[in-house]
């Protein structure tokens, strides 16, 4: 088999790298396809976390490249779905313990496994930036509709575009979003960035707080039913395995009856 | 659009216009790694190369850095009046 090696990037620190690699992850082997997130940020693990799979790393990534054990030994099943596995970052370690080559030789390792590799790329764009895009074919960049989370993203886009040899294609996610912000014009848009950054859009991730409580619980949302954030995911999920999914109604509430029942009487009230 | 933003109701100035704004502008200079300043300068040298050969109207005269896709385009407009010589 030969499986799509996919990095996660954006530059920007904090703007959802790595709740993105986890439920992307989730999202595409809950379609049924087997899945290896690959948890590059060496040094600040935090992929096993977002799974709630950290009492279970016995050996990490570096392990594997110092060849103190195999591949298959510090790859971690996911609780839930035995098609996902995680192979964890070393924590006590830096960035500058792997490096390209051995990365590009993992990944080969990786994709005859499994059919997506996700690549949870460190923040920044010095050497472990460098080395997490090493092995990948094709990159997701994600930004927040923020200032500062777009220069970096477009700087990112800049470094990927250099490599057009390796990266074959390099899609844009919007996270974050917040609805009311933008109606009220005080966000940038999907579009105003979509502009800006001149980049093919692969999905929009509404703000949501259900984020953090699945943070909290080690169960990412794109696994479970009723989130927008989840969703929009999952969306995701199966945009990357080519289906043509439009993108999510951002305007609609998660509604529940008395949110129904309230919209549906506002505009009487109003009057 | 400043109609249709008028006839919505959606301010012109809104913060997040502004944030586009100056996203553009930033983001063209990054991209070809332009210090500040550089620009004007360009912009002197490029008019008094076009006065050597033309009576133009300063008042007219636009120059911009214009974003198509992921490249920049330097749009110089000069209103010539009449050539010198």
């Amino acid at each position: 088999m030969s499986g799509r090696v996919i990095v996660i990037t954006s530059g920007k620190g904090g703007v959802g790298k790595t709740t993105a690699s986890a439920n992307i992850g989730v999202a595409l082997a809950n379609t049924g396809a087997s899945v290896a997130l690959v948890d590059m940020d060496i040094g600040l693990r935090n992929l096993d976390i977002l799974m709630g799979l950290e009492n279970r790393v016995v050996y990490n990534l570096v392990d594997v490249v110092e060849e103190r054990c195999k591949l298959r030994q510090a790859l971690v099943k996911d609780k839930r779905m035995p098609t996902l596995s995680l192979l964890p970052a070393a924590q006590t370690r830096d960035k500058t313990a792997v490096n390209a080559e051995q990365m590009k030789k993992l990944c080969i390792e990786l994709k005859n496994t499994f059919e997506f590799v996700i690549i949870d790329c460190p923040a920044g764009i010095e050497s472990g930036f460098q080395n997490a895009i090493a092995g990948a074919e094709e990159a997701i960049v994600i930004t927040t509709p923020e200032m500062s989370a777009v220069r970096d993203a477009d700087r990112i886009i800049g470094l990927l575009e250099a490599r057009k040899d390796e990266i074959e294609q390099y899609r844009l996610v919007i996270n974050r979003i917040r609805p009311a912000m933008v109606k009220s014009s005080d966000m940038m848009s999907v579009d105003d960035v979509l502009e800006i950054l001149s980049i093919k859009l692969l999905g929009v991730v509404p703000e949501d707080e259900e984020i953090i409580i699945s943070t909290n619980k080690g169960e990412p949302v794109s696994g479970t039913d009723n989130t927008r954030s989840g969703l929009a995911f999952r969306n995701i999920a199966r945009r990357l395995r080519g289906e043509d999914v439009p993108l999510m109604d951002l305007d609609a509430p998660n509604s529940t009856w008395i949110s129904r029942l309230v919209k549906f009487f506002a505009p009487v009230a109003r009057v | 659009m400043q109609l249709l933003n008028w006839i919505f109701g959606t301010p012109a100035n809104s913060s997040g216009s502004l944030a586009k704004d100056r996203m553009r502008t930033m983001l063209v200079h990054d991209r070809l790694e332009l210090p500040a300043g550089r620009l004007e300068i360009l912009q002197e040298e490029l008019l008094a190369v076009v006065q050597r050969y033309f009576e133009l109207d300063k008042e007219t005269t636009q120059f911009d850095l214009q974003q198509y896709e992921r490249r920049a385009a330097l749009i110089a407009n000069f209103r010539l009046l009449r050539s010198k010589c």
